[in-house]
């Protein structure tokens, strides 16, 4: 149980390329910790700093509170999970969670102990005595978690450890995890490229690109107050619409003109702007799909065409393109549509859409920085 | 082939099927040829060697006469002498030279270190020369060290495995198959690297330790251009081949071509046997040393 | 010439494509000369501002460091002592001593006498006490060379541990000024089976190859420029001395000396590097293309007792190679059992001139080590070829490729492009295959043309054969053995450098990982 601290942490391979450039974070003792991003974006790096797995070219990282640059992973007290499992293929199931137990020479009693409670938690008691290569990939990774479970460790680290299990398989492991860490009441850092994972998962979110934290913040703050365009559309799916536009001030009034059409800015939306002050420039209009609604012929909307219906179940995804080919995606509950409305919705269709100014997001056209939560 | 019948697919079933047929035929035919070309040799080898009516090299095969007599007569010579040098010096060489190349293939192949290419490349360089040129210098060394000769074996163990570090080629490939999260999950669980090695990476590697041992036991086994260096003409230093070598030369192949054939029986059924047995991991540290050149 | 691009590349006919590839080939040799100077020239440069680097740090760490490290400057490992850490420390100290002891000792005599490889010879002199004359050896040029060589690798290791010294200072000075702990004893220890450890599994191994392998390349190397032979080494002399390149200018020499019938030293290696090239090339690509082929037959779908063939062919690689080889070498003699059966069923009256005859003796020795090579090259394709995705056959019977296209466009690529790396290394195995030769033939038939040359050259020898023939006997001419091992060197770095550089499979390492 412990507090992790990374201080302008940089990793720069022999090759001269900089993996990871001066990453700073605190977290906080039993915080779960989420490191997101596409792949290459150095998270996998940063969690394997962390483990000693991956030497530190400059930077300090502390586990509770002692600077751990120098210590082989197994002095650093910590746990992990692979994205491959990484399991003993010559051991048994008992042999692979009992590694660690007997290299700290544990006695056995304790060890059978500890490792028939952890299998117990995570259901894997009856497959004890079987090879890792007997069993199923959602059993694996049990396994795995098993074998870092019984640790105790500071630190409980997962580097992808879902991305090899099948969808219906992750979301089940994903409730798990949540369960697991109620129980083991540990801090977690977690490295996902899976921005569902990390939002349902973390207490807080580092979203990474390029080596470089993007922004940080709950699940909340990085899904309605994205930082920048790159946050915006990496945190929900399907990801958020973007539109190039302008923002008109008029006084102390605000439009935006997406495709001609001026929508006026109202409420808390206007208000955040005036505050920051925000002057009449060229902008990317950001919108998620579930916020945009089919609108009837009202002269605030924009026309467009359908191209593809996806039926989903539950929502309709609505891909329509309008006259200058920008490609927009509206997301509609199923239910809010009837049975004639949704099949007319047929290829070459035309369609307005509209959205609220509560739900609009602004962002920079050259900085990419949101407006109002940029900074 | 059968492209043609395709509007009749019952006729084009049988073509197919025929013409399998054939071809399998002339296969099995091929592979009959090459298995008895193979095989000749041995089975001339071993007959000869119950040969008794004459010890010179005829142009028959089936001895007209047969007898352990040559058999018996090895036993007359330094034979016994030159077999135990051999597998005195096979024996050691194994296990010395497997100990040294997992070292350093495991090494190459796990750690990073700043050297590790260009120590790579240098061994590449180093193993352009001719070895043998190496001989000259290290059969004057040891002959100081009083290493040759008659005591050859000592010289000959030390020649064979001083630079096996530089056949690490084969084990590394293997070791680059093995999972390096193993390692690292290994280390997080609380493993030096040297419990890595011992409890993780050797139990996998299982077929290529086997394949380490049985190429660096049959080297020395059959090696003779080193021996022949370093035993320099004394009986007693000598292993099997330079001292069976000497019995095809001209002035002595008469007396004992025969007993040369009885030889190379008792040479090689131990190796034969040994590999027959192993046969499995040698195909696969073959087959994978080639894949990783 | 024309430049296409990639699209109009693609549009070329076959004959052409492979035209343009040729000629861009040889286009590109210019450059890839000119490439490599440059690598050279960029490489002495950087080894240079490597150098004035080190010089740099030396004189800083002494300029900027304290007294401890300034007397580490002279004695070794007293920073280390004087900082609490006595393990390093008393190694260092040790190794200094050593150093200096043997330099004193031993070491500056070998080093002095270097240039000259010794003067005195052996003498014989009178024994009063024993009243007998004995033969004091006095200067020995073999121990003089040996050991001189072997101590400037020793000043070479006292220079780096003094660096190491140094630099330790330094570190231990920062480490300290950062008001951290340095490793004592206990953690360097502890660090050799852990983050250390592959210091401690290569020391063994390295060494090894240091003294065996290095030591003596490095030996042989300086011998081509001496005039050390069988006459210049033993009870009468043991005295030999420098001579330039006088043994590359007879061994490369194209003039001759005497007679018509007797060809030059050149053209004797000329003659012998040609086949051993010769070879070479197709003692590697008979056994390659034979081997995969009955790899595939031996594979093929409906083709019981695979086991059983297979095993057959690798019998013959667990039989040591001298009874196999010596034994068929004898089976093609003159009164060997294939001339015996041929003549018994009367299908030839003399005896064939396997091993007589120079063009029927290289054939017979090529076929030979196909029936050497096939197994072990049926091993190593079956491994790859049941690598072979087969979801692309299935795919090219679809598109309606026959059996040789499939094997043409399919196998044979997917072959090469893994195995290139092998095959470049059983090329130059090859080159070098001593035992199949040796064995065989032992270099026969002689070339009487060759005779002015050292050993007895035959028309099967390789140039390794032909070294191992010149170190043999009384006059064992090793400055001429060293030279043909120098230029085997020479043309076997050739070929890989140049074959290193055309295979795609071989620059990328890592990406097997």
């Amino acid at each position: 149980m412990a507090s992790v601290k990374l201080t302008d942490v940089k990793k720069i391979y022999e090759n001269k390329v900089t993996a990871v450039h001066d990453f700073n974070l605190e977290i906080a003792d039993k915080e779960f910790v989420v490191f997101v991003g596409p792949s290459g974006c150095g998270k996998s790096t940063t969690l394997r700093m962390i483990a000693g797995l991956e030497d530190i070219s400059d930077g300090t990282v502390e586990i509770d509170g002692v600077v751990v640059n120098d210590l082989q992973p197994k002095d650093r007290d910590i746990a992990m999970v692979f994205q491959n499992y990484a399991l003993y293929p010559h051991m048994t199931v008992y042999d692979n969670i009992a590694f660690s137990l007997r290299l700290q020479k544990m006695p056995e009693d304790q060890v059978y102990e500890k490792v028939t409670n952890a299998a117990e938690i995570l259901g894997i008691t009856e497959y004890l005595t079987r090879k890792p290569r007997a069993l199923s990939g959602g059993q694996r990774q049990r396994v795995a978690i098993g074998r870092a479970m019984v640790r105790n460790a500071k630190v409980f680290l997962m580097d992808e450890p879902l991305s090899n299990l099948d969808a219906k398989l992750r979301n089940q492991m994903r409730a798990e995890i949540i369960l697991l860490r109620q129980k083991l009441d540990t801090t977690f850092v977690y490295v996902t490229h899976d921005q569902t994972e990390a939002m349902t998962l973390g207490d807080r979110i580092v979203i990474m690109r390029d080596g470089i934290i993007e922004q940080v913040g709950t699940p909340t703050e990085v899904f309605e107050m994205p930082r920048n365009i790159f946050v915006a559309e990496f945190i929900g799916a399907p990801k958020m619409n973007m539109i190039e536009t302008e923002l008109v001030r008029k006084g102390d009034q605000y439009f935006v003109m997406p495709f001609g059409t001026p929508i006026g800015v109202t409420g808390e939306k206007r208000e955040e702007l005036l505050k920051k002050n925000v002057q009449s420039c060229n902008i990317v209009l950001g919108v998620r799909p579930e916020h945009m609604v089919l609108a009837d012929d009202s002269d605030d909307a924009i026309p467009c065409k359908l191209e593809v219906n996806e039926m989903m179940g539950s929502e309709l995804h609505l891909h329509v393109y309008t006259e200058d080919e920008t490609r927009l995606i509206v997301r509609i509950p199923t239910i809010n549509l009837s049975m004639d409305q949704r099949k007319s919705l047929v290829f070459g269709k035309e369609l307005k859409v509209t959205f609220e100014s509560k739900v609009m997001h602004f962002f920079d056209k050259e900085t990419q920085k949101n407006l109002i939560y940029g900074d | 082939m059968s492209e043609k019948n395709i509007t009749n697919p019952m006729k084009r079933h049988m073509g197919l099927k025929t013409s399998r047929a054939i071809g399998n035929t002339a296969i099995y035919a091929l592979l009959i040829c090459i298995s008895i070309i193979w095989l000749v040799p041995f089975v001339c080898i071993v007959l000869q060697s119950f040969r008794v009516e004459l010890k010179g090299p005829v142009g028959y095969v089936l001895p007209k006469q047969w007898g352990l007599d040559n058999y018996k007569a090895l036993f007359q010579t330094d034979f016994p002498r030159w077999y135990a040098n051999t597998f005195i010096a096979a024996l050691v060489t194994a296990v010395l030279q497997t100990i040294i190349v997992l070292c350093m293939s495991y090494t190459l192949s796990r750690f990073r270190f700043k050297m590790r290419k260009p120590l790579m490349r240098f061994m590449l360089i180093l193993g352009m020369f001719p070895g043998m040129l190496t001989m000259i210098i290290l059969y004057r060394v040891l002959k100081d060290l009083g290493m040759t000769q008659a005591n050859a074996v000592p010289g000959l163990i030390l020649v064979y495995i001083a630079s096996s570090g530089m056949g690490y080629y084969v084990s590394k490939g293997f070791f680059d198959t093995i999972p390096k999260s193993l390692d690292e999950a290994a280390r997080v669980d609380g493993a030096t690297r040297f419990q890595v090695l011992k409890k993780i990476i050797l139990p996998l590697s299982k077929p290529i330790v086997i394949y380490t041992i049985l190429t660096a036991f049959m080297g020395p086994w059959g090696d003779y251009v080193f021996a022949q260096y370093i035993s320099f003409g004394t009986s007693a230093g000598m292993n099997v081949a330079v001292g069976m070598y000497r019995w095809l030369n001209k002035d002595q192949i008469a007396a004992s071509y025969t007993m040369f054939c009885a030889g190379g029986v008792l040479v090689a059924i131990p190796v034969t046997v040994l590999f027959m047995c192993l046969q499995k991991y040698y195909v696969e540290g073959v087959t994978g040393g080639a894949v990783k050149g | 010439m024309k430049t296409y691009s990639d699209l109009e590349y693609l549009k070329l006919s076959k004959g052409k494509k492979f035209l343009y590839k040729i000629s861009r080939f040889f286009c590109s040799i210019p450059q890839k000369i000119l490439g490599l100077f440059v690598a050279l020239w960029n490489l002495i440069k950087k080894g240079c501002s490597k150098v004035k680097e080190e010089a740099v740090d030396i004189f800083s760490t002494f300029v900027n460091g304290d007294w401890k490290t300034k007397v580490s400057f002279l004695v070794m490992g007293f920073g280390n002592i004087a900082r609490g850490q006595i393990l390093r420390g008393l190694l260092f100290l040790l190794f200094e001593v050593v150093f200096i002891g043997y330099m004193v000792l031993a070491g500056g005599y070998w080093l002095s006498m270097l240039p000259s490889l010794g003067k005195v010879g052996p003498s014989e002199e009178y024994d009063f006490v024993l009243d007998a004359y004995y033969t004091v050896y006095n200067d020995n040029s073999f121990k003089i060379l040996l050991y001189g060589v072997l101590t400037i690798f020793f000043i070479i290791a006292f220079i780096y541990t003094w660096r190491v010294n140094v630099r330790q200072n330094k570190l231990a000075e920062q480490i300290l000024a950062k008001g951290k702990k340095l490793k004592s004893g206990k953690d360097d220890l502890r660090s050799l089976v852990d983050d250390q450890f592959h210091k401690t599994l290569m020391a063994l191994p390295l060494t090894g190859i240091l003294i065996f392998t290095v030591l003596p390349i490095v030996f042989m190397i300086l011998v081509a420029f001496t005039n050390y032979d069988g006459a210049h080494d033993g009870y009468y002399s043991n005295l030999f001395g420098w001579v330039g390149l006088d043994n590359f200018n007879t061994m490369l020499n194209w003039n001759v000396n005497s007679g018509g019938s007797v060809q030059s030293y050149a053209a004797t290696f000329g003659e012998v590097l040609s086949w051993t090239l010769m070879w070479a090339f197709f003692a590697t690509f008979t056994n390659y293309f034979l081997g995969m082929f009955v790899a595939m037959a031996i594979n093929k779908k409906g083709i019981n007792l695979k086991k059983l063939w297979r095993t057959v062919l690798v019998l013959t690689i667990a039989i040591p190679q001298f009874i196999s080889l010596l034994y068929v070498s004898k089976m093609f003699a003159k009164n060997g059992i294939i001339n015996g059966f041929l003549m018994s069923m009367g299908w030839i009256t003399e005896a064939l001139p396997f091993w007589e005859d120079p063009t029927w003796a290289r054939i017979t020795v090529i076929i030979t080590n196909v029936w050497i090579g096939i197994p072990y090259l049926m091993l190593i394709t079956t491994g790859i070829l049941m690598n072979i995705p087969q979801d692309l056959y299935e795919s090219a019977r679809i598109d309606g490729a026959n059996p040789w296209q499939q094997y043409t466009k399919i196998t044979l690529p997917y072959m090469l492009f893994v195995t290139g790396p092998y095959l470049l290394t059983s090329f130059t195995g090859n080159m070098n295959n001593f035992n199949v030769i040796y064995l065989l033939t032992g270099g026969a038939p002689t070339n009487p043309a060759a005779s002015s040359a050292a050993g007895t050259v035959g028309y099967t020898d390789l140039l390794i054969t032909w070294l191992f023939k010149i170190t043999q006997g009384a006059e064992s001419q090793y400055y001429l053995a060293s030279v043909v091992g120098i230029l085997v060197f020479v043309v076997v770095a050739l070929i890989s450098l140049v074959v290193y550089n055309v295979l795609p499979s071989i620059k990328n390492e890592e990406d097997f990982q």
